[in-house]
């Protein structure tokens, strides 16, 4: 992400807008494609060699604040690391405390002192058994300066040497690792791209609540409100973004993301978890947001960051997949072969229970218009369990029925197993298993008869 | 009613609608209350118990079901432990410093001490963590008096505190900030650190120091104190009051607590500044030097004499700084300024200088300051000098100070980094390479270091500059502001 110098926004009007750049713009294209270049040919070479060619772009241009901004997202990228022969704090706490008995150590040598400085350093190389170049160069190797760059995206330094004068370095690349580093290839859009997400993230670390609405991929969306730690409350919205009464009449949620302090005052602090979220909303095919920015604390004086889909942001968080286990997996294709007039669908649902959103599995669907949403519990603590089963009756979700494996238990200690709505299973799940359950917990959907009832 | 930490707040299950403090939080159906009103909540419900810090029979209240007449309450929030620490040097505390020591235990241990600059602040801070006997956090505006803390804790408490590992390496005292992250009992934090990480982190101290307390009632840093549980708590500084008045905010909401004593600056003032004599001396820039400079600072020159602006007015330079915004030859002005100052500061003819003052001053104490770290670094290789700046990590730093404080050391090279307030080890001899123009900082950062080692000779300070560079014109006015103030 960027560092706060780094931003760049415009206000008019109390609102405030990222100066998003043109990823077709052929200048900022050029830009991003020397950039990526200059990082390509200093792997294994030391950082400071690098910011001093990055500096170099950055002259006589007015847009160094761009140019160290795509650079900041590059080095985001990259390790880098320490390269000496010993311990470099070792090795200068030794030149020290046997120089302090050598002194004066100097560059113009009068008689009987011109052998001080090269006494000291091949005094510590020997003990040390390193040589003298060695001694010098990993004086001071752990200062950020002089770090090498040892990998830069899937671009790794196979072995960073030191030659024998002890200061340049011969370096082998390699393009894949053993590790396979799994990113993506660091290409021209992407930077851009990310570039003008960073742009947007900057302005939300200033934010003190935000406001989401999406319409689809719901899971993705909350389970990274949860991931970064924000507290939400949540409401169900209709097409146009309306809040409506309930749950089974949502074409979308509409949360309001903010964080345990947020109760007493308004606090930048969440700003940076909101920022990391942001990466999350691009998921979706349709979302908006509106964030409170704080521009002034003292004076509390607040202005709105508002972003949609159109603003063309790319996401490169991971969207899960479609199925979160192989158990889900397996149910789904047992389901398939077996008989019953219930119906297993992916839900999209999105259950409040206070603390956190449960994003149940699946639902079952009955052609008579009920319905049961099924969770499939992985690990597990007694206590969590507990929890979880106390939260699902305070949120009255009447038809909710949990699968909970025996052999994911995370403790040893033996637990009552009769808790209610819950199917315990030992290996796989099965389908009438699941069915008999459901026949016990459902409830019609809004849209059916309420006489229906269970058989 | 259950207490709980919950990111710098404290969740209270299933506590009842009187309890005091708190609100109702819609997003978990629970009380909340900000985690600064800890003892008042565990007050309210007769839970508090305030000798379960001294008294040597209770061992951690930590997961322990406090039963009352009041409300039953089950505290998890609280995860400090209590520390029996005594100051490892024995010195009898001045009479003002008990003084402000007794006014602060009599206060429930909690309130601001206002006492000058240089009248031993931390030392009273030490003398708080043994008698409040819990993990400490201290909190402080800069990294550098951060460091200064670590180091002076060290020596306190560090033979008393548990060894990060077993073989007995690795820092007592933890630290927070300048790129190190270890919370240990007994841990030293920056303003900025200590408000990224509270939330975190504000269940496990029982007591918060806040030196120079008069920054704290910034909107951002307040919640610092706002997120903590810390049941004790001191605030240090030598000018409390803000012009803003934002200084009852913290005595107002029991942010802090009142000032409970203050000594006034004039009895205490005058002890510091000592006599020193100073030595200018010129270099020239080399061949090559001169012609690099006198490009860059042509270009600097001529963008500049072609705009007007009033370069000695704050106001004329910050226009030639929003120029460089937006128009490229401003930037490379603005550039060029940079490089030329860079070259008169480290011109090569300064060391060969420096060269022949560590010939003549071998058996002195001696301290190097340059402007920039690279410099610094240069120099250490050089002449095979300890040194220090922004990059020093904290232990190491403490380690080199407290080496050339013992003697076991006798030189060292810094960069800016020994600025007001900060303690450094006495050196009768200093260097310096380059400088900022601030008179400020100047007049106090020597007035406390230079001191004679013996009395025939006087403590010298050399000033090196380049010779027909800025640096020249600084260092003049430099000196008439020491003029001026004296």
């Amino acid at each position: 992400m960027l560092t706060a110098d780094l931003a760049r926004s415009r206000t008019s009007d109390g609102e405030v807008m990222p100066l998003f750049i043109d990823p077709d713009d052929a200048r900022y294209r050029e830009t991003a494609s020397e950039l990526i270049e200059l990082f390509e040919t200093h792997v294994g070479e030391p950082k400071a060699d690098l910011d001093a060619v990055i500096d170099q772009l950055t002259v006589a241009d007015t847009d160094y604040k761009i140019i160290q901004g795509l650079a900041k997202l590059l080095r985001d990228e990259c390790d880098f690391e320490t390269v000496a022969a010993a311990e470099p704090r070792e090795i200068r706490q030794r030149l020290f405390e046997r120089a302090n008995d050598s002194y004066p150590i100097v560059r113009q040598p009068t008689l009987g002192e011109d052998t001080q400085k090269l006494d000291v350093y091949t005094a510590v190389a020997d003990d040390l058994g390193i040589s003298l170049a060695e001694c010098h160069q990993g004086m001071y190797a752990d200062l950020d300066a002089n770090s090498r760059l040892v990998r830069f995206g899937d671009l790794v330094a196979e072995s960073v040497e030191l030659d024998t004068n002890g200061t340049s370095s011969t370096t082998q690349l390699t393009g894949q690792s053993e590790e396979s580093y799994t990113g993506k290839a660091l290409t021209v859009e992407w930077l851009l791209h990310r570039y003008n997400l960073a742009l947007a993230q900057a302005v939300l670390y200033d934010a003190t609540e935000l406001h989401i609405r999406v319409w689809d991929h719901f899971a993705t969306v909350f389970s990274y409100v949860k991931l970064f730690g924000l507290m939400h409350r949540i409401y169900p919205i209709d097409e146009r973004g309306e809040r409506v009464s309930s749950t089974d009449l949502a074409a979308g949620y509409e949360a309001v993301l903010d964080g345990p302090a947020s109760l007493f005052r308004q606090s930048r602090k969440y700003g940076i978890r909101m920022a990391n979220f942001l990466p999350a909303l691009p998921h979706c095919e349709r979302w908006d947001l509106v964030a409170d920015i704080l521009v002034n604390e003292s004076a509390n004086e607040t202005r709105k960051l508002a972003l949609d889909q159109t603003t063309g942001l790319q996401t490169h968080y991971s969207g899960g997949s479609q199925y979160d286990s192989d158990l889900e997996r397996t149910l789904a294709t047992k389901w398939k072969r077996a008989n019953t007039e219930w119906e297993l669908v992916r839900e999209d649902d999105v259950i409040d229970l206070g603390a956190e959103v449960l994003l149940p599995d699946f639902a079952l669907e009955h052609p008579d218009g009920r319905r049961a949403i099924l969770e499939i519990v992985g690990f597990w603590t007694p206590e969590y369990l507990d929890e979880k089963l106390a939260k699902i009756r305070r949120a009255d979700v009447e038809n909710l029925v949990l699968a909970v494996s025996e052999t994911l238990d995370c403790t040893s200690e033996d637990i009552d197993l009769g808790a209610d709505r819950v199917l315990w299973f030992k290996t796989g799940i099965h389908v009438y298993d699941v069915v008999d359950l459901v026949e016990e917990y459902t409830v019609p959907t809004s849209s059916a008869d309420s006489s229906v009832g269970t058989t | 009613m259950r207490v709980e930490f919950d990111g710098g707040t404290l969740l209270l299950r299933e506590a009842s609608e009187d309890v005091p403090y708190a609100e109702w939080d819609d997003r978990v159906e629970e009380y909340r209350a900000p985690a600064y009103r800890y003892r008042n909540v565990l007050e309210w419900a007769d839970a508090w118990d305030d000798d379960d810090s001294t008294s040597a029979v209770q061992e951690s209240a930590h997961q322990e079901t406090i039963q009352s007449a009041a409300v039953a309450v089950e505290d998890t929030a609280r995860a400090y432990p209590e520390l029996a620490l005594d100051p490892a040097l024995q010195i009898e505390p001045r009479e003002y410093q008990q003084a402000a020591l007794d006014a602060w235990r009599t206060h429930d241990r909690r309130g601001s001490v206002v006492l000058p600059t240089g009248s031993g602040k931390t030392f009273l801070g030490i003398q708080a963590i043994a008698d409040a006997g819990v993990a400490t956090l201290v909190v402080a505006p800069t990294i550098d008096l951060m460091n200064q803390w670590h180091a002076t804790l060290t020596n306190a408490f560090g033979d008393q505190l548990p060894h990060q590992s077993r073989d007995g390496t690795g820092q007592t005292v933890g630290v927070l900030g300048g790129g190190t992250h270890e919370i240990r009992p007994v841990t030293v934090t920056t303003y900025d650190s200590a408000y990224r990480y509270i939330d975190e982190y504000g269940d496990q101290f029982g007591l918060l120091i806040a030196d120079e307390i008069h920054h704290l009632p910034a909107p951002t840093y307040r919640q610092i104190p706002e997120m903590a549980i810390a049941p004790y708590r001191l605030g240090l500084t030598a000018t409390y009051e803000r012009a803003d008045d934002a200084h009852e905010l913290l005595e107002d909401t029991d942010l802090v607590g009142p000032v409970v004593y203050e000594e006034a600056v004039d009895e205490l003032a005058g002890e510091y500044l000592s006599e020193y004599e100073t030595i200018h001396m010129q270099v020239e820039l080399t061949d090559d030097e001169r012609s690099q400079y006198d490009e860059e600072y042509g270009l600097y020159r001529e963008y500049v004499d072609t705009h007007d602006f009033d370069l000695w007015k704050a106001e004329g330079y910050q226009e030639f700084l929003a120029h460089t915004s937006y128009d490229s030859d401003g930037r490379r002005a603005l550039i060029a300024k940079q490089r030329a100052e860079e070259l008169a500061r480290t011109a090569a003819k300064k060391l060969d200088t420096l060269d022949t003052l560590l010939k003549r001053h071998h058996d002195d104490r001696a301290i190097i300051f340059t402007a920039n770290n690279d410099f610094a670094y240069e120099i250490s290789q050089e002449f095979i000098v300890p040194c220090i700046t922004h990059q020093t990590k904290t232990d190491e730093r403490t380690e080199i100070l407290e080496r050339f404080r013992s003697g076991e050391y006798s030189m060292l090279a810094t960069s800016q980094v020994l600025d007001e307030g900060i303690d450094v080890p006495a050196a009768n001899v200093g260097i310096i390479l380059s400088g900022s123009a601030s008179k400020r900082q100047y007049a106090q950062r020597l007035g406390r270091i230079l001191r004679p080692t013996d009395e025939r000779q006087p403590a010298r300070l050399y000033e090196i500059i380049a010779t027909d560079t800025m640096e020249s014109y600084v260092s003049q006015r430099r000196r008439e502001g020491i003029e001026a103030e004296a």
